[in-house]
């Protein structure tokens, strides 16, 4: 269970999360909407280990994440995306997957001079899951293009299929629909639905209402820094305040 | 005739081993080094101290090692936590601070600089450079192609990204760092004994300078072009000065026109071919080779 704790923070004189609380259970999407510029990126990037709160806690299963450790916290299963995809752009699609599983031996130059056997074996083991991750994606073949010529799209998802590589508990998506084509959003939408299967904690920022609707089983709705609403989405869909301040009425 | 294409092919191998090293920092790992002379000299002052206190060229070569490794820890020290813009700047200052000590401090010779006993037979100094430059082209080679070689190109495209999936961006830049100054000291050491003496002239901003040329004319991230690139810059420098002597040119000018001439091939690299001349290969995965 990853559970935000009363958090909050301010840059210099601005607050931009105020006593944030919310919860996220293993099995399940959860989505965080709310208009620009009212805390949801800021709040990913506290849960990410980018920001230190200024007070309250996260903690993912009882244990309190490492605050202003981002490689920390990955290493402690939390996976995230961002708006926009970050990547090795210069290195292939299949490179690019292979890097995003932890614990490789062939990392320490120790083992790449001294047990080069241990070190291919692994290698060996690390491209079949990257090959497999690959084909899951429909991205197998792109393999040995460059992942800088990928589609914003194709991007976003080998990002996932990166993090996805070493098993991560809790994946945190960064607007995954955003300028992405209706076919891609589908098959993202499907990929989640699998992940949620799998029994990970998801959770993702998004403008898309459709797809907030198509896969969030609760969404939590943020003002100003402030949480104003939380529910199933036809709750929120049917919630005033989400309407005035973010929806908008329906025409 | 011989023996000086003999000491040019000695020259540009030990110049190959100090562009390897730091492609191991830029070309992999987008480190940008800007004081890559401070291992070389610091490689150079340990065989010549060394050698002074009466110890054989081994000692010296160990204690080149061991304090390039440790100066680079140092310099690490301020730089872990600032951007690579400042990287730049510190190893920048590091290699001044350096010279200058060098320069100031009796003990080191100051500005003569200090003896070292070089090498009886030309032959063999060639057969030491060629074997380093072959250690150091192997080191290389097996780490830009193996797990850690790709996650330093991550690093190198992607600090932020590297974090993201678990990694500590500067354990691994400490390791880089570790690696290319310990082989670029090594370089130091045979060119100390090659040579046969070390002044801090030898060791100025402008050699950092010939290395970055030597790699961005070569290619970034490709070893072969490394050595071809310090090839050019090296013979293009020896071959200068016979055009000069041959044209009546007066040293100093010449000097200022070598560097000048450098200046332009980085410009006219950057703008034409950043890639080098013998560009990064893609790392192609074979599905049939399974």
């Amino acid at each position: 269970m990853l559970s935000v704790d009363d958090v909050s923070l301010s840059f210099g004189g601005f607050q931009a999360l105020r006593a944030v609380s919310l919860v996220a259970m293993p099995a399940s999407i959860t989505g965080i909407i709310g208009p620009n510029g009212s805390g949801k990126s800021t709040l990913l990037n506290v849960v990410a280990g980018v920001y230190v709160p200024d007070s309250g806690a996260v903690t993912l299963n009882g244990r309190p994440l490492a605050y202003g450790r981002p490689e920390q916290v990955a290493a402690a299963g939390i996976g995230r995306t961002f708006q926009v995809p970050r990547l090795a752009h210069r290195l292939t699609v299949f490179q690019n997957m292979m890097a995003g599983e932890r614990d490789q031996a062939g990392e320490g130059v120790f083992n790449l001079f001294l047990r080069p056997a241990a070190v291919s074996s692994r290698e060996a083991e690390i491209a079949g899951r990257a090959e497999a991750m690959l084909k899951r994606l429909g991205l197998a073949h792109k393999a040995n293009d460059y992942a800088g010529s990928l589609s914003g799209g194709q991007q976003k998802l080998l990002t996932m299929g990166m993090l996805l590589m070493s098993d991560p508990a809790v994946l945190l998506l960064d607007e995954p629909a955003a300028g992405v084509n209706p076919v891609l959003i589908e098959q993202q939408a499907a990929l989640l639905h699998e992940l949620k299967a799998e029994g990970r904690i998801v959770m993702l920022i998004e403008h898309n209402m459709e797809m907030i609707a198509n896969v969030c089983d609760r969404v939590f709705v943020l003002d100003a820094g402030e949480l104003i609403a939380a529910g199933t989405p036809a709750e929120i869909r049917a919630d005033e305040r989400v309407v005035r301040s973010y929806l908008g009425m329906p025409a | 005739m011989l023996d000086f294409a003999i000491y040019c092919l000695t020259i540009i191998a030990v110049w190959s081993v100090l562009g390897l090293s730091l492609n191991i920092q830029f070309g992999l790992t987008g480190l940008v080094n800007f004081g890559q002379v401070l291992p070389f000299g610091l490689g150079a002052y340990a065989a010549a101290l060394a050698a002074q206190a009466g110890l054989p060229w081994p000692a010296g070569a160990a204690l080149g090692l061991v304090v390039a490794v440790a100066v680079s820890l140092l310099v690490l020290l301020p730089a872990r936590r600032l951007s690579q813009d400042y990287w730049a700047l510190i190893t920048l200052g590091a290699g001044e601070l350096f010279r200058l000590t060098a320069l100031n401090a009796p003990s080191l010779g100051g500005a003569d600089g200090l003896t070292v006993p070089r090498f009886a037979d030309p032959h063999l100094a060639l057969g030491a450079a060629l074997a380093l430059m072959a250690v150091a082209w192997l080191m290389s080679h097996r780490i830009a192609h193996s797990p850690f070689g790709r996650l330093l190109k991550v690093l190198r495209e992607d600090e932020v990204l590297a974090a993201t999936l678990g990694r500590n961006p500067v354990a691994y830049q400490r390791t880089v760092s570790i690696i290319a100054w310990a082989m670029a000291a090594a370089g130091g050491v045979l060119y100390a004994h090659i040579v046969g003496y070390v002044s801090p002239s030898s060791f100025t901003v402008t050699e950092t300078f010939i290395v970055w040329t030597a790699l961005i004319l070569g290619g970034p991230g490709n070893n072969l072009g490394v050595v071809v690139g310090a090839a050019a810059v090296q013979l293009l420098s020896v071959s200068s000065r016979f055009v000069a002597s041959w044209i009546d040119l007066p040293a100093d000018v010449l000097a200022n026109g070598r560097l000048a001439l450098f200046g332009l091939v980085l410009v006219l690299m950057f703008l034409f071919r950043p890639q080098g001349l013998v560009p990064e290969k893609k790392e192609v995965r074979d599905a049939q080779r399974r």
